[in-house]
């Protein structure tokens, strides 16, 4: 698979070796947070409390060619700390939920070749990418973002790990994201991209930036039968908007997110709808943030004595029926400690979340959990070492280590 | 090991280098006797006698001899130095053990060693050798062959002698019938045992010791994996219809697969199955089957396509006819449509020539497929009946019965419907399993036995493991009886009576006790345990077939690495 990635990346960042050598560039960062999450978000009316790392990842940029050969690595290793997920309310993907899987050790590994029409393109910018990473598509990812738990529409609102050739045109204020992927999702956290499938996918996203520090998109996808990695799945087909806005208010860093995502499968048998706002604001070391969301999931047969877990692949292909997550998160992080590039963050958030029925089916959620409404506390450290809000999943070609600004960092130049 | 090896070589250098003389030694040779062949403990017929001989080559006079029996047990009476003519001789008795014996004589610097092959002697006992006391399905053949050994007096085995054997009325043959000893002394056959279950007697007798030997083997209720076919993992392996030695196994998006399972045309066996082809109905999604022929000139193949759905509020999925008039080469020649819902399992009432189908979200639907059939067959339509209304309706199977169709619904549980020539109604039953959702169904002996699903709780905490029994009243009308529950499942998928009426076959998925379940019904109202066959990731359907005699189960292994496995179940059907 290797190999294969290999000849991916360089099939389309080969004629980058035409240029002119530079000196290289490389940079490190890393991220972890241990927390402690507590949620009656449980199947059978119970309560659970874990203790869990998240989100422990390394990832290394690089840069070559005065920044015309870029490379985008990340390694992480919740398959290690976090094997069977993580408690988080109303999540759901990859054979879970109300838990949010592992992601694979090989998180992201891109090759881009930025601006490769170099001042012949004037103020077009040009940039062709390829290897494991991020479909254009949607959203930042979760990871990038203020709040410790995942949100529930994280597979409505983004499309991650897989094998993918992308180009992106930037002109001026306005960028146009084409790729292709495979469609299949992962099962495990060491399983790679099925090859055979790369291509099966699309992904469309066309960004703006009308005004300073806001950036609005639209995207859209045909996800191959994700859920099924034969290929004999029912597929997706996928939008996405957002508007994500970020500047200084009163001196002070601000954040806000606003999206929509919805996602038809089986030929619209399936209708899902998800719509989230979210926010941050420095005050001084604290920083307070919330996020709002309301995001519809597909609810499906779990595994035998373990009712985070869905039958995989699931029989028939029918479902038990859809339910509708209301979510509100409210938590703060204060700044405790910053030594040169190591930040210590202790963070705590509480989501109050509740669940109705929609439509019809099955699946009757009050059965299931013996309730409705749910809360869930989360405490936790975030450690970051010069990582501090790395946007991921863009392969724009623009320089690779400045597009971060939360949440950690004060300092938050333009993407 | 070198301080030994020293003196060694020293002695064969000083004796290679030395320039003494060797000293002439007087020479022995077999004169006669040697080589002969005789019964043990017999005396040989002929003496053995050795010639010794001095320097020159002239006889020697007076030369001591020593006999010793240097194998076989046996005994020699000697004269101990030779005569004028250097002779000396001995007789020998034969030792009891049967083969090559050997007598070694040495006479002055000389020595020779006579041989002489013992037979053995007559035979006088026979005993059971191997094979006796096994237990098997009835009518499997024995593992072990039978095998008796013949010896005589002194125990060794004797070849040659004629052993026949003969199987009890009715438990089982042999084969062969009738044989003789080899070198070892034994003679086998294979006993296949009878049809019941129970003690198989086999006799052994050997004519020339008018002895006679008994064997005795079980025939136990056992349960025999005979083939494991891999099914490509194109969202796997769902139902499975079995026919006149032809399985037509609906692999979703792989199409039909149509396998020689016994038929004898292309050669397949139900541990051997031969693939005839394969068929993607358009759509693909290929769920269940029923093989029909028309009476006329055309075979046609029923699919079901279960298309994506939420239970209980939508479905989707045609019937897709292939005309499978040439098993080899089948062709899709028709479809149904119903907006709005899916279709799942099939009956057939073959001589009235009317397909019923059960529906996801639409309940059951009556098909005139007589004739020739092609195009689109909405036109056929005879009926279709919401049994348990809208919003309460996803109909899982269909049977019919003593007159009755019966049909059970995930939602609104068990029903028995009247039906005049397809034209369908409400008879009784219905809203009968409200803590569970309900699954498939066989109607058999008076007795309805139909299945729950258990995807997810409908009443908290209960699966869907249990197989619910209901008695038919006097106008087939059903009353509940009993239930199995079954711990460690949480759906019982397939359900299915054999055709004698004697077992109950239930397949169960998604739990430690996944796999196929077999009960007696010795008691048609309340079954009794007999079997299980764990599949570790489940068996959605399970069908019975009926090849050669024999009963076969097949089963859908899935979700995970999905085969179509068939085990033997013929000891359970007694």
């Amino acid at each position: 698979m290797l190999r294969r990635l290999a000849v991916l990346c360089l099939s389309v960042t080969m004629p980058l070796g035409l240029c002119a050598a530079q000196r290289p560039s490389l940079h490190f960062s890393g991220q972890a947070i241990p927390l402690l999450t507590t949620s009656n978000a449980v199947p059978g009316g119970a309560s659970r409390s874990e203790a869990r790392m998240v989100q422990p990842v390394l990832m290394l940029e690089g840069a070559a060619l005065g920044d015309h050969l870029q490379l985008h690595a990340m390694g992480d290793f919740e398959g290690w700390t976090m094997e069977h997920g993580q408690l988080a309310t109303g999540a759901y993907g990859e054979g879970y939920y109300d838990r949010r899987h592992p992601h694979t050790y090989v998180h992201e590994l891109m090759l881009t070749g930025a601006d490769v029409l170099g001042p012949a393109g004037g103020r077009i910018v040009v940039s062709v990418s390829a290897g494991k990473g991020f479909a254009p598509f949607g959203t930042d990812d979760p990871m990038s973002r203020p709040v410790m738990l995942y949100p529930a529409n994280h597979h409505l609102a983004q499309i991650l790990e897989r094998a993918v050739a992308v180009a992106a045109v930037t002109a001026g204020p306005v960028t146009v994201e084409g790729g292709t992927f495979d469609g299949d999702e992962p099962e495990y956290p060491s399983q790679w991209p099925k090859w055979n499938r790369f291509g099966d996918s699309w992904a469309l996203r066309v960004s703006g930036r009308p005004v300073s520090g806001l950036e609005a998109q639209v995207s859209r996808a045909h996800v191959h039968s994700p859920e099924h990695r034969q290929g004999a799945g029912t597929d997706q087909e996928k939008w996405s908007a957002s508007a994500r806005w970020e500047r200084d208010v009163a001196g002070r860093p601000a954040y806000a997110l606003a999206e929509w995502a919805r996602t038809a499968e089986a030929g619209g048998a399936y209708l899902l709808h998800s719509a989230l706002v979210e926010g941050a604001y420095w005050l001084g070391r604290y920083r307070p943030y919330f996020r709002l969301e309301r995001t519809d999931r597909t609810e499906d047969q779990r595994v035998f004595g373990e009712p985070f877990q869905s039958v995989r692949p699931h029989l028939d292909s029918s479902i038990l029926g859809m339910t509708r997550w209301t979510i509100s998160t409210l938590g703060a992080q204060v700044l405790a400690w910053h030594r040169s590039a190591v930040s210590f963050g202790p963070t705590a958030e509480v989501a109050f979340a509740n669940v109705t029925k929609l439509g019809g089916g099955v699946f009757d959620p009050r059965v299931f959990y013996g309730r409705t409404s749910f809360t869930t506390l989360t405490v936790g450290v975030r450690v970051d070492w010069r990582m501090a809000g790395h946007r991921m999943g863009y392969y724009r070609g623009t320089p690779t280590h400045h597009e971060m600004t939360m949440p950690m960092d004060h300092d938050h130049p333009e993407p | 090991m070198p301080r030994r090896v020293a003196p060694l070589l020293l002695c064969i250098l000083v004796a290679g280098c030395g320039g003494t003389t060797p000293p002439v030694s007087d020479s022995v040779a077999a004169t006669s006797g040697d080589v002969q062949t005789d019964t043990v403990a017999r005396v040989l017929p002929a003496p053995l006698v050795v010639t010794v001989r001095g320097q020159g080559g002239n006889p020697a006079t007076g030369v001591p001899v020593a006999w010793v029996v240097q194998s076989g047990g046996g005994s020699v009476a000697a004269t101990t130095v030779t005569d004028a003519s250097g002779q000396a001789s001995a007789t020998w008795t034969l030792g009891p053990i049967a083969g090559a014996q050997a007598v070694h004589v040495t006479a002055g610097g000389g020595s020779v060693t006579f041989t002489a092959t013992a037979l053995p002697d007559a035979p006088t006992q026979a005993s059971k050798n191997a094979g006796d006391k096994q237990n098997a399905a009835p009518g499997a053949a024995l593992p072990v062959p039978y095998a008796v050994l013949v010896q005589d007096r002194f125990g060794n085995p004797v070849p040659g002698v004629t052993v026949n054997w003969a199987a009890a009325a009715g438990q089982g043959s042999v084969s062969p019938a009738a044989g003789v000893t080899g070198a070892g002394g034994v003679a086998t056959t294979v006993h296949t045992l009878g049809p019941t279950l129970g003690d198989d007697t086999v006799t052994a007798t050997v004519p020339v010791l008018a002895v006679t030997l008994t064997f005795v083997s079980t025939g136990l209720r056992q349960v025999i994996l005979v083939a494991t076919v891999p099914i490509p993992a194109n969202y796997g392996i769902h139902d499975t219809f079995v026919r006149d030695g032809i399985a037509f196994v609906c692999a979703w998006n792989t199409g039909v697969m149509i396998f020689d399972v016994g038929n004898a045309t292309y050669g397949g066996s139900p541990s051997n199955p031969q693939r005839i082809t394969t068929i993607a109905t358009a759509g693909g999604e290929a769920h269940n089957a029923w093989w029909f022929w028309n009476g006329a000139s055309k075979q046609y193949l029923f699919v079901g396509q279960e298309g994506p759905g939420g239970i209980g509020s939508s479905s989707q999925g045609d019937i897709h006819v292939l005309d499978v008039s040439n098993l080899a080469s089948p062709v899709e020649v028709a479809t149904f449509h119903l907006p709005g819902a899916g279709t799942h399992n099939f009956w057939m009432d073959e001589s009235a020539k009317i397909l019923y189908a059960a529906y996801y979200n639409q309940g059951v639907v009556a098909l005139d497929v007589s004739g020739t059939l092609s195009g689109d067959l909405s036109a056929r339509l005879i009926d279709s009946l919401r049994i348990g209304g809208p919003g309460n309706t996803y109909t899982w199977g269909v049977q019919l019965y003593g007159g009755s169709l019966y049909a059970v619904d995930m939602l609104s549980g068990f029903w028995q419907l009247n039906t005049a020539a397809g034209h369908l109604s409400i008879a009784a039953g219905g809203n009968n399993v409200p803590e569970r959702y309900g699954s498939d169904l066989w109607v058999a002996n008076g007795y309805a036995y139909t299945g729950t699903w258990g995807g997810v709780f409908r009443t908290a905490n209960v699966t869907g493991n249990a197989v619910k029994i209901w008695q038919l009243g006097v106008g087939g009308a059903p009353t509940l009886v009993d239930s199995i529950i079954t711990t460690g499942i949480a759906t019982v998928s397939d359900v299915e009576v054999s055709s004698n009426g004697k077992l109950l076959m239930f397949s169960a998925e998604n739990g430690p006790n996944a796999g196929f379940h077999f009960y007696s019904l010795a008691d048609p109202a309340h079954p009794t345990f007999l079997y299980k066959y764990l599949v570790g990731t489940g068996v959605h359907t399970a069908t019975l077939g009926y090849i050669g005699g024999r009963v076969y189960a097949f089963g859908a292994k899935d979700p995970a690495s999905p085969a179509l496995i068939i085990l033997d179940v013929t000891s359970l059907t007694q």
